[in-house]
């Protein structure tokens, strides 16, 4: 189905406005992404290329960098969340949890949400059967925590025509590959709808420092930015933002000041509400029963 | 060998802290990287893509900006250490001590500890015999310094899957390809083990200045923010903290003084070491058994 088969271009000054518990007029929703890079394959990112070009095989030292994140950058990012005490939603590859195990019972332990991210870091359209991907994600995510995942991030939020469908056939309830909005939206499968919660592309160290090559103090600078707009805004009917971090880049020395900062300044404001992916769910489809 | 095959995942606050001597909390690690950019070949980097994006041979352009490197910039890196009483450890292509015998001979003389760093400049990938070139590397060095050296990096951090069973069985201790920690960490080979010291694609202008294209000032910021974490982290834990440079980058006019602010801003802190590789690796062997 293409995207416009699953929904309605709908403006959002058109809407009927949207209404947070308590005054609340703008939720804010952190992402962790935690991955499992193969050595065996290219990497994802990288920071450094070979020298005189090329992509020769193995690559080590994107591979160590990137495995930095998960040995040390996690474990720093972890303070932030439990000095300002930031309910926190993990993206995790089904492939890490039994990889990073540690990391899976920290995140247990301070009651995060678990969303499916793909088995492995690799790009939904190059994965061989994806219903079977999302399933040992859901299943791998189920042994540690429970109960099934109700949120999905495709890895670089990548999905195929049937990906929304397949998700919601496995139970799923709000995916976070579509970044057309400030507000969820409702998408349509060939069974059930799905929700789609707003991500992002902007707010996302993987965009902002590997791709567009920032400083890191652009992270705090953006995020505020970001935040006062939507802030403003929200006062009508109430918008949703997402900020997106990576061990292996905001959990860098230089870079978690400007993240933490960046948190406690939003966190400091009347009407802002820290939630989770599942959180925003039910509170949409309370305020949207249709 | 693949990577978890060497050593297994390990989360830093699950092991005991290591502690540096004299309440110091951490130990700043300095590689200059010497290399030798041969004409007939790609060039390792590119300051300036030829028009129309052709590939060119000879690159001339390129290769100048590199020269310049060995002979103006690196001078700037000794005059620096000198009146600082630095001695970083070099990164060494071997064949810089034939073809540029000028500038080993100040690093050997200034006391630098040389590390290996391949016969030349291009990725691990294409060596032939790998055993070969890294036993060529290591004797040359030994012959011009009189040690072999105990560390070694790669070209561009590169390693195949069998480099580590060829440098322990050449007799090198540690290596610096594995960036993937702020502690100094034991793996296996088939010849014995090899430590990685944390070396740095964060603090290292290759990265910073060639790839992400940052301002010349960024690289004292980043490098304050660094030390300014880790020096506050070692209060608990001993910390390493490598900074990488080259001297066709940082030995630039328009570099230098951001370098220069770095060791400015370390020097008004107590608690920080200026250690070589083969320090930082003595005294890691000697502590990691008593945590």
């Amino acid at each position: 189905m293409t995207p416009t088969e699953r929904l309605d271009y709908f403006p959002i000054s058109d809407r009927k406005p949207l209404v947070l518990p308590d005054g609340g007029r703008l939720a804010v929703w952190v992402i962790v992404n935690v991955e499992e890079w193969d050595i065996n394959e290219t990497m994802p990112r990288t920071v450094l290329t070979p020298p005189a070009g090329g992509a020769p095989m193995p690559d080590i030292p994107n591979w160590c960098w990137h495995e930095y994140g998960n040995r040390v950058g996690f474990w720093r990012m972890l303070e932030v969340f439990d000095d300002l005490r930031i309910p926190t939603v993990l993206a995790i590859n089904g492939s890490a949890i039994a990889r990073y195990q540690p990391i899976v019972r920290a995140a247990r332990e301070r009651n995060w949400e678990f969303i499916g991210h793909g088995f492995s870091q690799k790009n939904m359209q190059k994965v061989a059967d994806e219903r079977a991907d999302i399933k040992k994600t859901s299943a791998a995510i189920r042994e540690v925590t429970g109960k099934n995942p109700r949120g999905w991030l495709g890895p670089g939020l990548t999905e195929t025509w049937e990906t929304p469908d397949l998700l919601a056939e496995e139970g799923y309830d709000y995916v976070c590959d579509w970044v057309l909005d400030d507000q969820p939206v409702v998408l349509k499968t060939r069974t059930k709808p799905i929700v789609g919660i707003p991500y992002t592309q902007e707010c996302n160290d993987v965009a902002m420092m590997l791709i567009q090559h920032h400083k890191a103090s652009e992270y705090y600078d953006r995020a505020i930015d970001q935040f006062e707009q939507l802030y403003s805004e929200a006062r009508s009917s109430a918008r949703v933002m997402a900020l997106v971090v990576h061990p292996y880049i905001m959990g860098a020395p230089h870079r978690l000041k400007y993240f933490r900062n960046a948190l406690a300044q939003i966190q400091g404001r009347p009407g802002v509400v820290f939630m989770t992916g599942e959180q925003i769910f039910d509170w949409y489809r309370a305020q949207r029963p249709e | 060998m693949i990577p978890r095959e060497r050593t297994p995942y390990s989360a830093i606050v699950d092991r005991p802290p290591l502690k540096l001597p004299g309440g110091a909390r951490l130990v700043v690690w300095t590689i200059v990287n010497l290399e030798v950019w041969d004409i007939a070949r790609p060039m390792a980097r590119q300051v300036l893509p030829a028009p129309t994006g052709h590939v060119l041979l000879p690159d001339v352009p390129n290769w100048s900006w590199h020269e310049y490197g060995m002979r103006v910039g690196v001078w700037r890196f000794f005059d620096l250490f000198r009146r600082l009483g630095i001695r970083p450890t070099v990164s060494i292509n071997a064949r810089v001590c034939e073809d540029y015998e000028r500038v080993a001979r100040a690093a050997h003389e200034a006391g630098w500890e040389f590390m290996g760093h391949a016969w030349e400049q291009g990725p691990m990938h294409l060596i032939d015999d790998q055993k070969a070139m890294i036993e060529r590397a290591v004797s040359v060095i030994e012959r011009f310094t009189g040690n072999k050296p105990a560390g070694w990096l790669g070209p561009g951090l590169t390693q195949t899957y069998d480099t580590p069973e060829l440098l322990a069985a050449a007799g090198i201790k540690y290596i610096g390809d594995w960036v993937y920690d702020d502690e100094p960490t034991e793996i296996r080979t088939d010849n014995g083990p090899l430590v990685t010291l944390p070396y740095t694609v964060e603090l290292n202008d290759i990265p910073m200045m060639l790839v992400q294209h940052h301002e010349s000032e960024y690289f004292t910021r980043r490098c304050i923010d660094t030390f300014d974490r880790l020096h506050a982290e070692g209060a608990e834990r001993a910390k390493i903290m490598a900074i990488a440079i080259h001297p066709y980058i940082s030995g630039q006019p328009h570099r230098i003084k951001y370098l220069e602010a770095v060791y400015d801003h370390i020097a008004k802190h107590s608690g920080a070491l200026h250690w070589n590789g083969v320090e930082i690796l003595d005294w890691y062997l000697k502590t990691k058994g008593t945590r």
